[in-house]
C-alpha cells in the first residue's frame, strides 16, 4: 500500500516497503489498542455506577463521547488515502491506527451500552457500528492474504497484458475460423462476442461462469468431431483447421481463468468496501440521531 | 456497368487504407470465401452469403443464397432491389457495403464496423478490473443510507414530537419518538412507554420536578426547602466539579427528582435509594448547613447520632408538648400515671402471687409479664395505648357494692360519676343495725344500754349520707383506688371534695424521623432492649439507645454485622407516617411470594378434583 512514490531515501523505503499495516512499528497500535481496551474493561469493572452502567452515567457518556470522536476519525481515512505519505505520519502507520482503534472500538462502543440493548435507535446505531467493524475486519482478512493469491495467479503479467492476451487470442480465433462452415464458425463467434468482463456481481465473486461461450464453443466442437475421422492431407500434416481452433479456445480458455480469478481476487478485494463504506456514512447518520435525540429528550 | 468494389482498412494508428478492384461482371459474390469478389473475413458472415447483380434496368437486386439474412438500410431481408444512384448501405455481419454509382460505375464500399471481437472494443481499463457497474455505487449508496436514516432516526421522530406538542394524551398507537427510548421505564411508569412527552415536555430541556408533581403532589413530599437541600449538599469537589461543570453547560439543574428516580433502567422495581445519596448531604451537614438543628450521619454502624426521641414535656391535652431529648442525657418522662414496672414483674411478692391466683381466669403465668398488659397494634409495629378496663382492672378493681351477685364498680375515667355513684350508695344504704336493737336477743342489761344503742343507730342513720364525702375522700387520697395509679389534683377548698384526675398522656411512638416495627423484632426478648424489670419509677423512659441497636445492626456495608442496614430501612426520603419506601416493597415481596404460594395451591385443587371425580366414576362402573 505504501510502498509506492516515497520520496525519501534508500533505508527509508526499505522500511515503508517491508511488513503491512497490520505489523506497523513492531505492532504498535495493537499494543496501544490492547491496553485502551484493557482500560476500559477494568475500569468499567471497578467503577460503581447506580443503579447499574448504562449510557446515560457520567462513564457511559465518557465512553460515547471517546467511541463517537473515535468513529470521526476513522471515517477521515478515507480523506486521508488520497494522499500517500511516509514518515511517522505515514499513510501506512494511519492504516494501522485505523484497524487497531476500529477494532477497539468493539469494547468501547459494548461498555458505551452498559449491555442494555432493545428495539430502538441507540441499539441500531450500536449495530450499525458493528457491522462497519465486521466488514472492516472482513477487508483485513482479505487484506492479509489476497495480495499473495493475486500475485500468483498473475504470474507477473499486468492487467493490460492479461486483456492484450485475449485480444490477440480473438484476433487468432478470428482468423483460423475463417475457412470454417457456417455453424462452426457461429460457434467461434459466440466466443468471440462474448464480453470477457462481462457476467454479474455473483459470478464475478465466485468465479464461476457457467454460461461460458468458449467452452460451449469447444465443447460443441469437440463433440461434433469426436467420431470424425482424422483425415491428413497431401502432404501428410493433419491441416485440419477445426484442430487449430480447437488449439486457440483452449488456450483462451486458460486465459480467460486467469483474468477470472484475478477478477475474483480483485472483488474480494473491493467488495467488503461496499458494505463498509456506506454503512459508515448510515452509522454517523444514526449516530447523529443517537446523539440528538439524547439532548433533544434531554 | 463495372462494379468497383473498394474496401476500407483501418491501420493501427486510425489511418485509412482503400484498395479498389473492378469487376466486370454482372454478378459478383459477397461471402467469407476468399474466392468472392467481396470477400468479407467475418465469421458472421456465410463463406457464400449472397450475390448482388445488375438489373436491366440500372437497379442492383441483391439476395441471399445461403438461408441467412443481411441488411440494406438496417432492415433486415433475405432478398432486396436498390437503385445505386440513390444509394443504399448493406449490412453483412460486423461490415457494410456502401451502394453507389459514379460514371465508372456501381461502388461497393466495403469496411469493417465492428470489432472482431468483443475483446478487441474500446474499454476504459481504469475501472475494466474493479466492480464498477456490478454493485450499487458507495457514493450513492452511501447518501441513501444517510438520508434514509435521518428520515427514519431523526425527522419523523422531531415531526411526532412537533404533532403531539400540548396535547393531553397521545392516542394508543405507535409514536415514532418512542424509537428514542433508551430503555424500558419502570414498572410504576409502564404506561407512560408511549407518551415521551408525559415528561420530556420541551425539546432539549432536562425533565423537570414540575412533570413529576403533575401526578405526584400527593406523595412526594418534600425533604427539605429545595434551597436548603442544595445549600446541604454543598459545592461538588474534585471529580464531581467536572461533572457539575458539564450538568451546567447541558443545562441540567442540581436536585431534580429525576437524579435519584433515574429512570429508563428497564422494567420492573425501581431500585431502592443508596445510602451514598442520604450520606452525600447528612455527612458533616454542620459544615455546610451551619444552623441545622440536626446531627450528622453517615453510616448507621459509625456514624449516627444517639437517638432523640420526643419526649412529653406535659401530659394532658390533644397536642401535648413534647421536646426532642437525646437519650444520652437520660431523658425521664411524666405521663400522668404511677407504675413501677420492677414491682408488676417482680417474681416474688403480692402481684405475683396474685397473679398466680388469677392465673387460670387471665392466662397469667407464674408471675405477670409484659404482654398480660401491653396489646400489639394490628400491624404489630407499636402498641396499643394501655386501657384501665382491659389491661388493669383485673388486678385493680373498682368495686364497691354488691347487689344480688352483681357486682357494682366505679366509673373510670369520670371523676364526677364516682362522687356520685358513692353519695347515691351511702343515701340508699343504711348502716349495718346492731344486733341487740330491739327484739329479744341477747343484751346487756339495763334500760340504758338499750336506749344508748337505738340512739347510736338513730344517729347514724341520719348521718348515713354524709359518710359519702368520707369515702369520696378515701378513695382519691393515699390508699385510695384513684390516688394508686393517677395524680389527684386537691379539692377547690377545704371541705369540698371536687378531687380531680391528673390528665394522662401515653406515647405510642417516639421516633418521628425513624421507623421502628415491633413485629421485625419478634425473635427478641423484650427485655433484650426495655429494661422494665429494675424500673421503680414511671417516669423512667425504657427505651434502648443507639449502642442496643448496634448489637446487630450495623451500615450499609458492615460486613460483621448480623443485619448490615442502609438508611432506608429506618428513614425515607419522602418520609410520612408509614413504613419507609424500602420495607413497603419488602412486605410487597412477601405478599406476592405468599400470593404466588396460595395460587399454586388452588391450581393443584381443580386437578385433585378431577382425578376424585375420575374415581367415583371408576366406582360408579363397576
Amino acid at each position: 500500500m505504501a510502498s509506492a512514490s516515497i520520496p525519501g531515501g534508500v533505508a527509508k523505503k526499505k522500511m515503508a516497503a517491508h511488513g503491512g499495516f497490520l505489523k506497523h512499528a513492531g505492532y504498535r497500535w495493537l499494543k496501544i489498542c490492547s491496553a485502551l481496551m484493557l482500560v476500559c474493561i477494568v475500569s468499567y469493572l471497578f467503577i460503581d455506577v447506580s443503579p447499574r452502567h448504562n449510557g446515560g452515567s457520567w462513564y457511559g457518556y465518557a465512553l460515547g463521547t471517546i467511541g463517537a470522536l473515535l468513529i470521526l476519525w476513522l471515517t477521515m481515512l478515507g480523506v486521508r488515502k488520497r494522499a500517500m505519505t511516509s514518515g511517522k505520519w505515514s499513510l501506512k502507520a494511519w492504516t494501522s491506527a485505523h484497524v487497531y482503534l476500529g477494532l477497539s472500538l468493539i469494547v468501547i462502543g459494548t461498555l458505551h451500552t452498559g449491555f442494555q440493548f432493545g428495539w430502538n435507535i441507540h441499539t441500531a446505531a450500536y449495530a450499525l457500528m458493528m457491522l462497519v467493524i465486521i466488514s472492516g475486519i472482513f477487508g483485513i482478512y482479505f487484506y492479509a492474504t489476497i495480495p499473495q493469491a493475486l500475485s500468483n495467479n498473475r504470474d507477473e503479467m499486468t492487467e493490460a497484458q492479461m486483456l492484450d492476451a485475449l485480444r490477440s487470442l480473438d484476433r487468432q480465433l478470428h482468423e483460423a475460423a475463417q475457412p470454417l462452415s457456417a455453424e462452426h464458425a457461429g460457434l467461434v463467434l459466440q466466443s468471440l462476442e462474448q464480453n470477457p468482463f462481462g457476467g454479474g456481481f455473483f459470478q464475478r465473486i465466485s468465479g464461476k461462469y457457467p454460461n461460458c461461450a468458449t467452452r460451449h464453443a469447444q465443447a460443441d466442437l469437440r463433440r461434433e468431431r469426436a467420431y470424425q475421422p482424422r483425415m491428413s492431407g497431401k502432404d501428410g500434416k493433419f491441416d485440419d483447421p477445426l484442430d487449430k481452433v480447437d488449439a486457440l479456445l483452449e488456450k483462451k480458455e486458460a486465459t480467460l481463468a486467469r483474468v477470472r480469478r484475478h477478477l475474483r481476487l480483485k472483488s474480494l478485494l473491493q467488495v467488503w468496501l461496499f458494505v463498509h463504506v456506506p454503512a459508515t456514512f448510515a452509522l454517523i447518520a444514526s449516530l447523529s440521531a443517537h446523539i440528538i435525540s439524547v439532548f433533544f429528550y434531554w | 456497368m463495372t462494379f468497383i468494389v473498394r474496401q476500407i482498412a483501418v491501420t493501427a494508428d486510425g489511418r485509412e487504407i482503400i484498395r479498389s478492384n473492378p469487376f466486370d461482371q454482372l454478378e459478383i459474390g459477397v461471402g467469407r470465401n476468399a474466392e468472392n469478389p467481396i470477400h468479407l473475413p467475418d465469421l458472421a458472415v456465410n463463406p457464400d452469403h449472397a450475390v448482388i447483380r445488375q438489373l436491366d434496368d440500372g437497379q442492383i437486386q441483391i439476395e441471399s443464397n445461403s438461408g441467412q439474412r443481411f441488411t440494406v438500410d438496417g432492415r433486415s431481408k433475405m432478398s432486396a432491389t436498390v437503385h445505386p444512384s440513390k444509394g443504399a448501405e448493406l449490412g453483412f455481419g460486423g461490415h457494410v457495403i456502401a451502394v453507389s454509382e459514379d460514371p465508372e460505375g456501381i461502388i461497393l464500399t466495403v469496411k469493417r464496423v465492428e470489432a472482431l471481437s468483443d475483446s478487441a472494443e474500446a474499454r476504459s481499463e481504469g475501472s475494466l478490473y474493479t466492480l464498477k457497474g456490478l454493485l450499487p455505487g458507495k457514493r450513492i449508496s452511501a447518501w441513501g443510507f444517510v438520508a434514509l436514516a435521518l428520515a427514519a432516526f431523526l425527522i419523523w421522530p422531531i415531526y411526532t414530537w412537533a404533532t403531539y406538542r400540548g396535547v393531553e394524551e397521545r392516542p394508543d398507537q405507535f409514536h415514532a419518538d418512542t424509537m428514542w427510548t433508551s430503555g424500558a421505564l419502570s414498572e410504576a411508569h409502564h404506561s407512560l412507554e408511549g407518551d415521551c412527552q408525559a415528561c420530556h415536555v420541551d425539546a432539549f430541556v432536562s425533565v423537570r420536578d414540575k412533570t413529576c408533581m403533575n401526578c405526584h403532589e400527593d406523595d412526594a413530599h418534600d425533604h427539605a426547602k429545595p434551597d436548603r437541600l442544595l445549600t446541604a449538599r454543598g459545592d461538588p469537589e474534585g471529580f464531581a466539579k467536572v461533572g457539575a461543570a458539564f450538568a451546567a453547560a447541558f443545562n441540567k439543574p442540581r436536585g431534580r427528582c429525576v437524579e435519584c428516580h433515574t429512570e429508563h433502567e428497564g422494567a420492573g422495581a425501581m431500585q431502592a435509594t443508596a445510602q451514598k445519596f442520604c450520606a452525600d448531604c447528612h455527612d458533616g451537614l454542620d459544615n455546610r448547613l451551619v444552623d441545622t438543628k440536626l446531627e450528622n450521619a453517615a453510616d448507621f454502624g459509625e456514624s449516627h447520632p444517639q437517638f432523640r426521641p420526643a419526649v412529653l414535656i406535659r401530659p394532658g391535652g390533644k397536642n401535648p408538648p413534647r421536646k426532642r431529648i437525646s437519650l444520652d442525657e437520660e431523658p425521664t418522662e411524666y405521663n400522668g400515671l404511677k407504675f413501677p414496672h420492677d414491682l408488676h414483674l417482680s417474681k416474688t411478692g403480692g402481684v405475683a402471687q396474685m397473679g398466680r391466683r388469677l392465673g387460670s381466669k387471665y392466662d397469667f403465668g407464674p408471675s405477670l409479664v409484659c404482654k398480660d398488659c401491653h396489646t400489639p397494634d394490628p400491624k404489630g409495629v407499636r402498641f396499643e395505648p394501655v386501657d384501665m378496663k382491659d389491661n388493669c382492672s383485673m388486678c385493680h378493681s373498682l368495686a364497691f357494692d354488691e347487689i344480688g351477685g352483681t357486682v357494682r364498680t366505679l366509673r373510670h375515667g369520670e371523676p364526677g360519676q364516682v362522687r356520685a355513684d358513692l353519695r347515691a350508695y351511702y343515701r340508699s344504704t343504711g348502716p349495718s343495725r346492731p344486733i341487740n336493737l330491739g327484739g329479744m336477743k341477747r343484751r346487756r342489761p339495763g334500760a340504758t344500754n338499750d336506749n344508748r344503742v337505738a340512739s347510736d343507730y338513730a344517729r347514724a342513720v341520719k348521718f348515713r349520707p354524709s359518710r359519702a364525702n368520707l369515702a369520696i375522700s378515701q378513695v382519691f387520697s393515699r390508699g385510695g383506688a384513684c390516688f394508686d395509679c393517677h395524680g389527684v389534683t386537691p379539692p377547690s377548698s377545704r371541705g369540698k371534695v371536687d378531687y380531680g384526675i391528673k390528665p394522662v398522656t401515653q406515647t405510642d411512638r417516639y421516633m418521628h424521623k425513624g421507623w421502628f416495627s415491633h413485629e421485625a423484632h419478634n425473635d427478641e426478648q423484650c427485655s433484650s432492649c426495655h429494661n422494665a424489670e429494675t424500673s421503680d419509677d414511671a417516669r423512667d423512659l425504657l427505651l434502648p439507645g443507639i449502642k442496643t441497636c448496634r448489637e446487630c445492626h450495623g451500615g450499609e456495608f458492615a460486613k460483621t454485622a448480623d443485619v448490615p442496614s442502609t438508611c432506608a430501612m429506618c428513614h425515607d426520603y419522602h418520609a410520612d407516617d408509614g413504613a419507609p419506601w424500602l420495607i413497603k416493597e419488602q412486605q410487597k415481596d412477601k405478599q406476592k411470594k405468599t400470593e404466588r404460594a396460595a395460587n399454586e395451591n388452588s391450581l393443584r385443587k381443580p386437578d385433585q378434583k378431577l382425578k376424585v371425580k375420575i374415581r367415583k366414576r371408576k366406582i360408579a362402573s363397576r
